[in-house]
């Protein structure tokens, strides 16, 4: 009797998980139950010579055996259920989702609490998920997506000297230094109780959260150590890094600069309008993308971010699952033609200096300055607004979209974010946009990072120091049928000077170190 | 130990139960043709406010089959977008903008399809969007001559990846004569041609944006009574065409091919790709094969468990067969570690393949297998846009949505011998296609 009541008392010392922490979707007409496990930590938490340390910690988690199971044994018991569990990391959360049909639900809820609170931290799980993340810090970011990689080039620029620098996944010399130990104690201080926040959705029932509740109240006590998040640094003058590649076929290019406002903010409603406008992701009427692609034809597409954008090349709509604090707004130009490419396409150019990269960074830069200048008109505003409106229900269609976009809110403080936002949205004026674009965006000062073919670098660095005119190369085939207005802009965008103050070339290998 | 193999049990037979004489899809499909051969697909599916239309034309880089215009049904899905007399581009782009919706297109091998997904209650102007620029596309020549450097644009974004390096190189060694030969980005140099075939573009138009080429899904917040009406009245004047292409077949392979790229840049790997067959869903060829390739080649494989988890020779491993309107590949791929074992995983794959043909499989895998497939898409239809996706692969497929639930239902009546079958009959060396990227001049694996 004497060992139940201590028992018991141990058992409420232990505590479960508070309101506050636990985001709840019910969907009764659901087949399937999503579980969200979001822990306020992120890649910022990384200690230094570490880097990478909450990537491997998260993966050990989520890709290693977890009681007195093997992974390969949990993924046997899954199999029939096609339940399944991932985990992703950003810069200061790392989140965990699990995913099953409610057929299965409790015969599923045990991996869950093992895989939470008993990972096995084997040493051959250690090796499989180690080797993979040092070939993707070693090889992947610079062989798979120039794009991608031109992107975390540009991070890498503007958050450089801060805990926000260096990519989730680490550096080569970070992860080969991580031991498993260092492992087993990052989860113990920084997968805890007390910076988790719990999101459940679907068709689960009451017993089902209130054990998963009081089982993850089980995880480490320790208080976090949470650092600071980096911010941003102020480039001086236009900086420029080229990143020169042995083959590559094109000019991937992205620029940014830091942005004070972030989602907690009631203006970056406003801000939205105008960055819609000027680039909406993957939207034809967007005004880069008109300009750029589908007015010159120069590449795929051309944005604008106001905000992290997960997988840019494959998410037509924006994730959840990325929250961050520090923040920044960039551009983002697809991959345009190189010279060596346009000499052995068109005879007409075969002496050309340079590819379209200047001309298309001009071009992007000096529609910012434009907008600055005139701000935005009340018909687009309009528009835009009426856009956006719709457009925003679509973030969230699944259950587990509409469960991360709620977790997501609490990061920033709200409580309904995409709520919130509609109504934000439908206050909004034209002076408060144009007030937010003008305090918010400059481009007197901003890094720019440029991954091209080796061929290419030289002669475009020298084009930037100079500032040089860029004269909009076209082949005789399109130039022929473009109308005077289009070719008096492509004038005035040859001779548009920028800010640059610095530029260098880097060989890709020396990235990211 | 009984227990558990007893609850292990008892959970298969619920497993087998769950589905048991329902369709895949747990929503009916409602299905109007118009009299000028159109196909009218309607899902209704509870998200208020919020429906997913899309077109799908059963026309892709299969059916480039005339010289130098390889990767035109991509080029012209781009066309599409530049404008109409009622709605030149800037005014296209301004209505879209004002319905709020998710609008795009992409092709692949076997269809082309155009999508808005968006507020329910807009369906109408996004009918008269569709519908105008389906019938009434009409671009200029300078609109037609700039478009091609965008796909230019793309394919230079694509081509980053060694990965699509190898597949367009493997695909036109794999092939001699189906069109299956080319990537659906095309050949670059034809991409670099592009702006010189204009009449070509107002041909293609002619032949294929016909009404029975193409088939509309809406899915979501709507009834089937409302999107045929508004599809009698949008496309009920559609002109019916006449045009069939003549696909080439491809005559048998005789002998295992290979081909290398030589690239340091990214871990070795390898693909062996099989001719395999179209799909059906009416032989049980492809049924059999999805569950053999779940068997020999996913995570919970003893090949996946012995190479990745217990050796860690590879990265990943993977396998299955295209779902294509023609005979197409089955495709396995591996990511080395170190490329000295390149040769050693091949053997050890053939060696797995060669097992399930004489030894067959597991009834129980087997078992446990189909249950996965059946939950795996019971568990990602959870929005319009998911399931007008899935009802456009098999309409692309077979013409008929229906093909969707017909699949599911085939994986149940697949047996062990129809996997050995398939096995037996695909799995041959004469059939195989090698490719292969390491930093060494040459693949060297046999």
């Amino acid at each position: 009797m004497k060992t139940i009541l201590l028992f018991s008392l141990l058992f409420f010392a232990a505590g479960t998980l508070t309101a506050q922490d636990v985001v709840e979707l019910k969907m009764p007409n659901s087949n399937k139950i999503v579980v969200k496990l979001m822990f306020r930590n992120g890649s910022i938490c990384d200690p230094q010579g570490k880097e990478g340390l909450t990537y491997t910690t998260a993966s050990m988690v989520a890709q290693g055996g977890a009681g007195d199971m093997s992974y390969s044994e949990i993924q046997d018991k899954l199999f029939p259920w096609a339940a399944n569990y991932y985990s992703t990391v950003d810069k200061e959360v790392s989140i965990f989702t699990f995913q099953v049909p409610a057929d299965f639900a409790d015969e599923f809820y045990p991996i869950l609490r093992d895989v939470m609170l008993k990972p096995a931290f084997d040493e051959s799980d250690f090796k499989r998920i180690t080797t993979n993340q040092l070939n993707f810090v070693e090889q992947g970011i610079r062989a798979s997506s120039d794009e991608e990689y031109s992107k975390k080039a540009l991070e890498d620029l503007l958050f450089r000297g801060t805990n926000y620098q260096h990519m989730k996944e680490g550096k080569a010399a970070s992860v080969k230094a991580i031991a498993l130990d260092e492992v087993k104690s990052h989860y113990n201080n920084f997968f805890t109780k007390n910076n988790l926040r719990l999101g459940i959705a679907g068709n689960y029932t009451d017993d089902f959260l209130k054990r998963l509740k009081k089982d993850m109240a089980q995880l480490s006590s320790v208080k976090p150590d949470l650092p600071k998040p980096g911010k941003a640094n102020m480039p001086n003058g236009i900086e420029v890094e080229i990143v020169a590649k042995e083959s590559a076929f094109g000019s991937a290019i992205f620029t940014g600069a830091p942005l004070a406002m972030t989602r907690a903010d009631d203006d970056f409603a406003a801000l939205m309008v105008a960055n819609s406008w000027m680039g909406e992701h993957r939207k034809s009427y967007s005004r880069l993308y008109q300009k750029i692609r589908q007015t010159r034809s120069m590449n795929y597409g051309d944005y604008s971010y106001i905000e992290w954008y997960e997988q840019g090349g494959g998410n037509q709509l924006p994730p959840s699952g990325v929250p961050r604090s520090s923040n920044y707004w960039s551009i983002w130009i697809r991959p345009v033609q190189i010279a060596a490419q346009l000499q052995k396409q068109y005879a007409e150019l075969s002496d050309i200096p340079i590819g379209h990269a200047l001309f298309a960074l001009r071009m992007a830069i000096r529609e910012f300055d434009l907008l600055l200048k005139n701000g935005m008109t009340k018909e687009d505003f309009e528009a835009t607004r009426t856009f956006l409106r719709s457009y925003i229900k679509l973030y969230a269609q699944s259950p587990g979209a509409q469960l991360g976009w709620l977790m997501d809110s609490k990061f920033y403080g709200r409580k309904n974010y995409l709520k919130e936002l509609d109504g934000l949205l439908a206050k909004v004026t034209l002076d408060e946009v144009n007030k937010a674009l003008r305090t918010s965006w400059q481009t007197e000062n901003m890094y720019v990072t440029i991954v091209t073919d080796a061929s290419e670098a030289e002669p475009l660095a020298k084009s930037l120091k100079e500032n040089s005119d860029s004269p909009m190369s076209y082949s005789n085939l399109v130039k022929s049928g473009l109308p005077k207005e289009v070719l008096d802009e492509d004038e005035a965008v040859a001779k548009y000077k920028l800010n640059v103050k610095s530029v260098k070339i880097v060989k890709s290998a020396d990235t990211f170190q | 130990m009984k227990l558990k193999l007893l609850s292990g049990f008892l959970s298969l037979i619920f497993v087998s139960s769950v589905f048991a004489g329902e369709k895949i899809l747990p929503y009916p499909i409602h299905q109007h043709k118009l009299d000028n051969g159109l196909n009218v697909v309607t899902v209704p599916f509870d998200s208020p406010d919020l429906a997913a239309f899309y077109i799908v034309v059963r026309v892709g880089s299969r059916n480039e089959v005339e010289e130098g215009v390889t990767g035109f049904a991509h080029f012209f899905e781009h066309m599409m977008f530049r404008g109409t007399d009622k709605f030149p581009k800037e005014k296209y782009s301004a209505i879209l903008k004002s319905t709020g919706a998710a609008a795009n297109a992409n092709t692949s091998n076997d269809r082309t399809v155009y999508h808005m997904t968006g507020n329910a209650n807009k369906l109408g102007i996004m009918f008269e969007l569709e519908a105008d620029r389906f019938q009434n596309l009409n671009y200029s020549v300078h609109g037609f001559k700039t478009e091609a450097g965008a796909v230019k644009g793309e394919y230079t974004k694509n081509y980053a990846s060694p990965y699509q390096q190898i597949n367009e190189k493997m695909r036109d060694t794999a092939f001699d004569k189906h069109t299956y030969k080319h990537t659906t980005m095309g050949f670059f140099e034809d991409i670099v041609d592009m702006p010189n075939q204009y009449d070509y573009s107002r041909t293609f138009f002619k032949r294929f944006y016909r009404p029975e080429y193409c088939t509309i899904v809406v899915v979501g917040d709507v009834t089937a009574e409302k999107v045929n009406k508004l599809a009698e009245k949008h496309f009920g004047d559609w002109e019916r065409g006449d045009y069939n292409t003549t696909i080439p077949s491809e005559p048998a392979q005789k002998e295992t091919r290979t081909l290398h790229l030589q690239n340091g840049a990214i871990p070795p790997y390898m693909g062996l790709n099989y001719k395999g067959p179209a799909f059906s869903d009416k032989e049980i060829d492809m049924p059999a094969l999805d569950v053999l390739s779940s068997i020999v080649f996913s995570r919970t494989s003893d090949l996946y468990k012995k190479l990745v988890f217990e050796e860690r020779k590879l990265r990943f491993l993977g396998g299955g067969a295209f779902d294509s309107r023609d005979p197409n590949l089955f495709s396995i791929q591996a990511s080395f570690v170190s490329k000295a074992d390149m040769q050693y995983v091949k053997d050890e794959i053939v060696k797995a393949l060669e097992k399930v043909k004489t030894a067959g499989v597991d009834p129980k895998i087997l078992a446990k297998t189909k249950s996965n497939l059946k939950y795996s898409f019971a568990m990602s239809i959870d929005n319009p846009d998911r399931i007008a996706n899935s009802l456009c692969h098999y309409i692309m497929l077979t013409g008929d949505p229906e093909s969707l639930n017909k699949l599911y239902a085939f994986y149940d009546k697949v047996t062990v011998d129809d996997v050995k079958m398939v096995a037996k009959k695909y799995f041959v060396p004469e059939g195989l296609t090698i490719a292969t990227i390491s930093e060494d001049e040459n693949g060297g694996v046999k």
